[in-house]
């Protein structure tokens, strides 16, 4: 018995220190994993401006993408980040996950109306003093009617060339001038389509 | 002319000098098995080398050892012990110095293994020495077990705190005056070994003792990890710095020097001893395996484990594999080749494993980072130049666990958005942290069944009551 004594208490010894630590979340204490990227994840307030709307698009048509690829958003966006290119198959991917984006966001009530941007985007423009003059003087009610959101948003998603946008991820006046660029033909065919439907 | 008192010969030591000075000897070569441990970053760095690399400084030093202690022991007692501690003393001390002044990292681990051949002679020939010099054998014996032990488990800490507060050289200057204050020691015992046969209850008493050199084989391998791995973890894991890492794990040999007060009461012989320690052992690498945090809290009870485990068996085994077997010296070479082949082998299998999950969790630390970043709240714009520059952090660390910090101070942005960068920081820190920890489970893992292992040759063990 007396032999028996040092092993016992050397197996209390440990079992004690193994529980706390279990209890404590040993085994448990591992990098956050990627969520799964086909599972909606909530979307926070959106304030009525285009760089918060934009990412919001961006983060959500990153999921969507990334599901559609059968793979996580964090690895996406890091080959994205390591590679600066897209093949077709990951272009189209990106370009319908954007579009997803939108249209949920639409289904949620979560778009700002165009009215409410457009006073920070003319801002943002490279257009004539008297251009912006003109567009800001035609009533709210008029643009919104002329230019829904949703619509408009998913045309700017089918201008993008997405492989010179990543090029041009470092350079922040080059990606703006490519976003509006993409977001002035969107608003202009439809434009055009209202007038000549 | 007056009479130089330095043409003098000195008076011979007291025994009791002696006895302390050849102690500190054992303890200083032994702890040299491991006590570059903390300096491994530092030398990494000095001299741009890779893991695998540096891991050699460690390397050469035990599998040299492990190589020439049995023949040491044999040429120590085919002359007389004295005079090989001697030569070892001036050997050991000249590699050391080649160590501290190394010009590079090739020459570095040269050096090494020329330490680790003077050291051999240093450590087969004090065992007879102490014998002599303490006049009991179990007295030596113990003694040699002793210093050896607390060398063992000190070695990492008093080299962490020497690369802290110096430099990674630091730990082979302060070696020098040490081992050669065990030359006169030395010398003074010359003519003095006389090897007795004591009764013993084995039959064939001249062959090493099998079991208890594999178990301790065993156990050392397992505790190789327990300080090579939790040091590299606390300080490449968890960026903490050298001394740091040296205090937190000192309490390893506080532990293992307080195994035999703590156990007086109910040791009862070396079977039990030897199991209890490998359980202990086992039990604390596994919890190393499951750290619930990166606080240094956690590994306290883990180490304390291990300590008491060490200071358990490896003593008690010791004596047992030395035990009414002469000659000692070749008996102590072959318990110091076990222990430092069992080193070596710990550092074959777990260096690939460690080396290989680091780089391996690369990959769920980077989706980590990717998914605190884009989630953050901060302005898609912030975020862009922070991606930017972490990416480069990332790329220019591969296979290393990444500093961040610059990626952060490299960043400008409005006072509004201060709280949420650092808020951003801090939770990429403890990703990082997380990932590493997680990188070295499996090698705290198999390190934890190599201990397990050795309940195999320990349950043979014939038991003996301590006297």
């Amino acid at each position: 018995m007396r032999r028996l004594a040092l092993p016992l208490i050397a197996v209390v010894l440990v079992v004690a220190v193994l529980g706390v630590q279990v209890a404590a979340g040993g085994g448990h204490y591992v990098p956050l994993s990627p969520a799964n990227p086909c599972t909606p994840r909530p979307v926070p307030a959106i304030p009525a401006q285009l760089e918060p709307l934009a990412e919001q698009i961006v983060l959500l048509g990153l999921d969507s993408a990334a599901c559609r690829l059968g793979i996580s958003r964090e690895r996406f966006v890091l080959a994205l980040a390591e590679t600066r290119s897209l093949d077709p198959r990951q272009s189209a991917a990106l370009k319908a996950g954007l579009v997803d984006a939108v249209d949920r966001l639409d289904r949620e009530g979560r778009l700002p109306k165009v009215s409410q941007l457009l006073p920070q985007a003319l801002d943002q423009a490279n257009l004539p003093g008297i251009v912006k003059t003109i567009i800001e003087a035609i009533p709210d009610s008029v643009v919104d009617n002329l230019l829904p959101t949703a619509p408009l948003l998913r045309g700017a998603v089918g201008e993008l060339d997405i492989n010179r946008l990543l090029h041009e991820l470092n350079d922040p006046r080059q990606l703006n001038s490519a976003l509006q660029s993409a977001i002035l033909q969107a608003a202009q065919r439809q434009i055009l389509d209202r007038l000549h439907p | 002319m007056g009479t130089d008192r330095s043409d003098q010969p000195a008076s011979p030591p007291t025994p009791r000098t002696t006895v302390v000075l050849l102690s500190l000897a054992v303890a200083v070569v032994l702890g040299d098995a491991g006590v570059v441990t903390l300096a491994l970053p530092e030398i990494l760095r000095d001299f741009g080398a890779q893991v695998w690399g540096v891991a050699w400084v460690l390397i050469a030093f035990n599998l040299v050892l492990a190589l020439v202690a049995v023949p040491a022991a044999r040429l120590c007692v085919r002359g007389d012990p004295a005079v090989s501690t001697a030569s070892g003393i001036i050997g050991f001390a000249a590699a050391t110095t080649v160590c501290a002044v190394a010009p590079s990292l090739g020459v570095l681990i040269a050096a090494r293994a020329a330490q680790a051949v003077g050291g051999a002679l240093v450590i087969v020939g004090s065992l007879e020495l102490l014998v002599a010099a303490t006049g009991v054998e179990r007295g030596g014996v113990r003694r040699w077990a002793v210093a050896g032990v607390a060398g063992a488990a000190l070695g990492p800490v008093v080299g962490g705190l020497l690369t802290s507060a110096f430099s990674w050289r630091a730990i082979f200057v302060v070696q020098i005056p040490i081992v050669l204050l065990a030359f006169p020691a030395a010398i003074a015992l010359r003519g003095q070994v006389v090897q007795r046969r004591q009764p013993t209850l084995d039959t064939s008493p001249d062959r090493p003792h099998l079991l208890a050199n594999l178990a301790l084989a065993l156990l050392s391998a397992a505790l190789t990890a327990a300080l090579f791995l939790l040091v590299l973890l606390i300080v490449d894991g968890w960026s903490r710095s050298p001394a740091v890492a040296a205090v937190a794990v000192s309490a390893v040999p506080v532990a293992a020097l307080a195994a035999g007060p703590v156990f007086r009461g109910v040791r009862a012989g070396t079977r039990s001893e030897a199991v209890a320690g490998s359980v202990l052992i086992a039990g604390g690498l596994t919890g190393l395996a499951l750290l619930p945090g990166s606080a240094l809290v956690w590994t306290l009870a883990p180490q304390v484990l291990i300590g008491l485990g060490l200071g358990l068996s490896v003593d008690s085994l010791t004596a047992a594999a030395l035990r009414d077997r002469i000659p000692r010296a070749v008996h102590g070479g072959w318990t110091i080749a076990a222990r430092h082949a069992g080193v070596v082998v710990g550092l074959a299998i777990l260096t690939p494993i460690f080396t290989a999950d680091l780089r391996h969790a690369q990959t769920p630390a980077e989706e980590a980072i990717a998914r605190l970043v884009l989630d953050a709240p901060l302005p898609a714009s912030t975020k862009f130049d922070l991606a930017e520059q972490l990416g480069r952090r990332l790329s220019t660390e591969r296979g290393r666990v990444p500093d961040l910090r610059p990626a952060f101070t490299a960043l400008r942005v409005p006072a509004t958005q201060a709280p949420a960068v650092a808020a951003l920081e801090r939770g990429l820190e403890d990703q990082l942290k997380r990932a590493a920890t997680r990188a070295f489970r499996t090698s705290f893992v198999v390190a934890a069944v190599l201990a397990l292992l050795a309940l195999g040759p320990a349950l043979a063990l014939r038991d003996r009551y301590r006297s």
